[in-house]
């Protein structure tokens, strides 16, 4: 129970591929960006009570130079996509896409309307989808952890 | 219905109390002047309603110092309505949105286009006519101008 910190370090074996993955799957910055309703939920998850500091997604960035993910959250519109398209390309790499609620994931409750893109996978790539209308702030946070673990190479998906 | 629209002016009540008037399209511009001397400042909105057979325009009026709304009615069998900017400038943007989505065009606009759409795009979207299945997709040139394409490779 005499726990004295001796301030030595001690040395931990890893490899550099590990590391990165880890310092790069507790850093993700979110990019600024809300199309609709699920915007709202988005805005929760960083809220004290939801908190996705915890998890190193620490602040929403402004621009897109200064992010790693884009959670697309809300419904996606034709006039929107080349726009959305546009503030893809400038994240610089390593990037990565949350698709947030059933609108953006396959058009959701506007499957028949002339003006919703059927799928932000058209557009940009995706690497987890959050499905719900919308999906709870938890449901977001568990989405973000599995980008995480993704990330991180445990699971392949 | 179109027979009172020959006369000039009915008002009737409606069913949430708000004053209903409805006035033949060539009266409208003249009526609306009228409601704005009465101390109706205010173009709230504009609405269009496609009856299949004929279209209607719908503008709703507000006036902040009584807190009074009305609602004004016209149809139009030729899709051509008069234009109330000099009136409202308010009336400039919902002209053209009505314009873009139902198809009405105002007459004595000065910059009667799209709003929302491409300029291209083939129909008004919110006309009983409009066709759902003949997609239309939409991308961006490298001067940022939006353009509609039936080609699903090229938009989105």
């Amino acid at each position: 129970m005499d726990e004295v910190k001796t301030g030595d370090p001690g040395i931990i074996t890893t490899t550099l591929e590990k590391a990165l993955t880890w310092a790069r799957s507790n850093s993700i910055w979110p990019l600024t960006f809300g199309l609709a309703c699920c915007a709202i939920e988005m805005m929760t998850v960083q809220s004290a009570r939801h908190d996705i500091s915890r998890f190193g997604s620490e602040i929403f960035r402004n621009s897109p130079r200064q992010s790693d993910l884009m959670i697309v959250a809300g419904t996606v519109t034709k006039k929107m996509a080349p726009r959305l398209k546009r503030l893809y390309d400038e994240m610089p790499y390593p990037k990565y896409v949350i698709a947030m609620g059933v609108c953006v994931i396959q058009g959701g409750p506007y499957v028949h309307g002339y003006s919703v893109v059927l799928g932000v996978d058209k557009v940009v790539p995706v690497d987890v989808y959050v499905p719900g209308c919308p999906p709870t702030p938890d449901a977001l946070t568990y989405g973000i952890m599995t980008l995480q673990e993704k990330i991180r190479g445990e699971i392949d998906r | 219905m179109k027979e009172q629209l020959g006369e000039s002016v009915s008002a009737v009540n409606g069913k949430d109390g708000i004053m209903v008037h409805t006035v033949a399209k060539e009266r409208l511009f003249e009526f609306m002047k009228e409601m704005k001397e009465k101390g109706f400042d205010s173009l709230s909105l504009i609405t269009g309603v496609d009856r299949k057979d004929y279209l209607e325009v719908v503008y709703h009026l507000h006036n902040f110092a009584t807190d009074e709304y009305v609602e004004v009615k016209t149809t139009t069998d030729n899709g051509v309505v008069p234009s109330l900017v000099s009136l409202w400038s308010s009336a400039r943007w919902d002209e053209r949105e009505e314009y873009d989505l139902m198809g009405i065009k105002f007459e004595g606009h000065e910059n009667l286009k799209r709003i929302f759409l491409p300029e291209n795009w083939v129909g008004h979207p919110l006309r009983k006519d409009y066709n759902l299945k003949n997609i239309q997709y939409i991308n961006m040139d490298k001067d940022g101008e939006d353009y509609a394409t039936f080609d699903p490779g090229d938009g989105w």
